[in-house]
């Protein structure tokens, strides 16, 4: 569970931390829709410098985003190879079966490469600079329109940000239980693919059991202190909007022309 | 000095007991006030039980008391708690916050009044940091954010867990946690806290601390402290002590009368006091007779010392 770094907080201080996580929220998904407009080797050159340009100033360490690959590294060799001996030519390089691996081709898979790195990277700056509750009062705010057609935002933003506060208690009990179990003979670490999943069933069922005693004990916990659905409440957290902000709008816009600029120069 | 605080609870009680009910109905208003909760004939079985978890149950508890409630599991401690909170809803029989019966209206009104620690320290965290976790309740109450900031720090500094305002649950000790648990409760300026098992999951330091700030608040608030518990003591320091089995009120006096009891007291529960074991091991040297205070025990040994 270590090594997971998709998704994982790292607590630190730089311009990155301090935007509005709902701006950090809308540009991370507005990259990665700009990362398809890339067409050739400069767009995609200067998408990177601007990814690298992002992670010196967020002030977090490259090899965490390094790291970050790892979980993914089998999907993007996959994808790459099958985008590299895959593609039909007429001048191939080299030709064996159904494979052929051609110049055309290989330039494609440095794209498909691109793409994975560029996006990767993105989405890990997200989650590394800002916290989960950042991340939900973020969607909160971005779906708080969706009231005018009586979608419970509040209610859905306060069940997410519980879940996430929830996420290392469950892995705390599923430790235990594991260590239980364990205690008693189960090898969770021995015998075919079949035999591990099937040692896994007896750990679901006490980790279900406890989970919903945990929400019996947090819906009384959370009654006793006055909460009664989502209408009438304060919020204790806010958001601020700065400067910042605006002007990291500004940048953006740039980003976008210089992007749209290199597209067409062929 | 045993016997002086004796004779204080013993007037205590005759003063307080069995006078409860009767009086109320004679007495001027300012009077009445003085009992903060009053259930009367309160019954509840949960759904699928044939038998009653509180059977006919009787209380005052009048404002600034200290309260140990105590009884072996499935006595009824937690449903009884549970009723006055309106967490559950009564059979029958009626429930008086501040003089206000409460129902499906007014219960919203009396949770404001009542602040409830629970036992597992984990299971009551519903904010991603301490903060967030403090203003909860006032969130709750739509108090406007401005006021929230003071009053959560205001919280935080009387459980003297105000530099860790912006830490995660997930970093704290089980008492920290606890504590942070009580700036929640105080946030709302109740009248009344409950302690449901609150300091069963601590260590004893964690334990010691928990009780310590309970009963400074107690005073500094003018608060009423109404406490589950196992732990003997704990029971010391409550005024008095209601003794619960198969939901019913078995006993209802204070804690020498109760410790006076000795082995009996496993009946309810509850182990000895130290103090009683000790006396109990040394009968035959020195001369005691029923519960005898940490104090008195010090006194006595330092007796029996000088003698030989």
């Amino acid at each position: 569970m270590d090594k997971l770094i998709i998704g994982r907080y790292l607590p630190g201080d730089s311009l990155i931390y301090r935007l509005d996580p709902r701006l950090k929220f809308l540009i991370t998904f507005y990259f990665i829709g700009i990362v398809f407009l890339a067409n050739n080797v400069a767009s995609y050159a200067f998408l990177l410098v601007f990814v690298l340009f992002a992670v010196y100033v967020s002030k977090v360490n490259l090899l965490f985003f390094i790291k970050g690959l790892r979980p993914m590294f089998w999907l993007i060799l996959f994808t790459v190879a099958l985008q590299a001996f895959f593609t039909p030519s007429n001048d191939p390089i080299w030709h064996w079966a159904f494979l052929t691996l051609s110049k055309d081709g290989l330039v494609i898979a440095a794209y498909i490469f691109m793409r994975f790195i560029l996006i990767i990277f993105i989405s890990t700056l997200l989650t590394l600079t800002t916290t989960p509750i950042e991340i939900s009062d973020s969607i909160e705010s971005i779906l708080k329109p969706l009231k005018a057609v009586k979608f419970p935002v509040t209610q859905v933003a306060l069940m997410l940000s519980i879940a996430l506060r929830f996420v290392p208690l469950l892995i705390d009990e599923t430790t235990k239980i594991m260590d239980a179990q364990r205690a008693r003979g189960v090898d969770f670490g021995e015998g075919g693919l079949i035999k591990r999943i099937k040692a896994f069933v007896p750990i679901l069922i006490p980790l279900f059991v406890s989970s919903f005693s945990i929400a019996y004990d947090l819906a009384i916990a959370m009654e006793s202190r006055g909460y009664k659905d989502g209408e009438g409440r304060s919020k204790y957290r806010v958001l601020n909007w700065s400067k910042r902000d605006n002007w990291t709008i500004v940048f953006m816009v740039l980003v976008t022309a210089i992007l749209l600029l290199l597209r067409s120069y062929r | 000095m045993l016997v002086t605080s004796l004779t204080k609870s013993i007037s205590e009680i005759s003063g307080n007991r069995d006078t409860n009910l009767s009086n109320d109905f004679f007495l001027p208003k300012g009077e009445q006030m003085e009992n903060i909760i009053s259930i009367k004939d309160v019954f509840y079985k949960y759904p699928g039980s044939d038998n009653y978890a509180v059977n006919g149950i009787s209380l005052d508890i009048k404002a600034n008391e200290w309260i140990s409630i105590v009884g072996k599991n499935g006595s009824g401690k937690t449903t009884l708690t549970r009723l006055i909170d309106g967490l559950e809803e009564c059979e029958s029989g009626t429930i008086e916050i501040d003089g206000v019966v409460t129902d499906e209206e007014t219960i919203w009104d009396a949770r404001k009044k009542i602040g409830i620690v629970f036992q597992n320290p984990d299971h009551q965290f519903v904010g991603a940091t301490v903060e967030d976790d403090v203003a909860f309740g006032l969130e709750n109450q739509g108090m406007p954010r401005e006021q929230m900031i003071n009053a959560v720090d205001n919280a935080l500094k009387m459980v003297d867990m105000q530099d860790f305002k912006k830490r995660d649950p997930q970093s704290l000790s089980g008492g920290q946690k606890q504590r942070v648990a009580i700036a929640g409760v105080l946030a709302i300026k109740p009248q009344i806290i409950i302690m449901d098992e609150s300091t069963s999951m601590l260590d004893p330091e964690g334990r010691k601390t928990v009780i310590n700030l309970i009963e400074q608040l107690r005073s500094e608030q003018n608060l009423t402290v109404i406490s589950i518990t196992h732990d003997i003591e704990e029971t010391q320091l409550s005024d008095r002590i209601i003794v619960l089995n198969s939901g019913k009120i078995v006993k209802d006096t204070d804690p020498a009368d109760l410790y006076n009891l000795g082995p009996q007291l496993t009946e309810f529960g509850l182990e000895e006091p130290f103090t009683n074991l000790v006396a109990a091991g040394l009968t035959d040297l020195i001369d005691f007779k029923g519960y005898i205070t940490e104090e008195g025990l010090i006194d006595k040994l330092c007796e029996l010392n000088l003698k030989r």
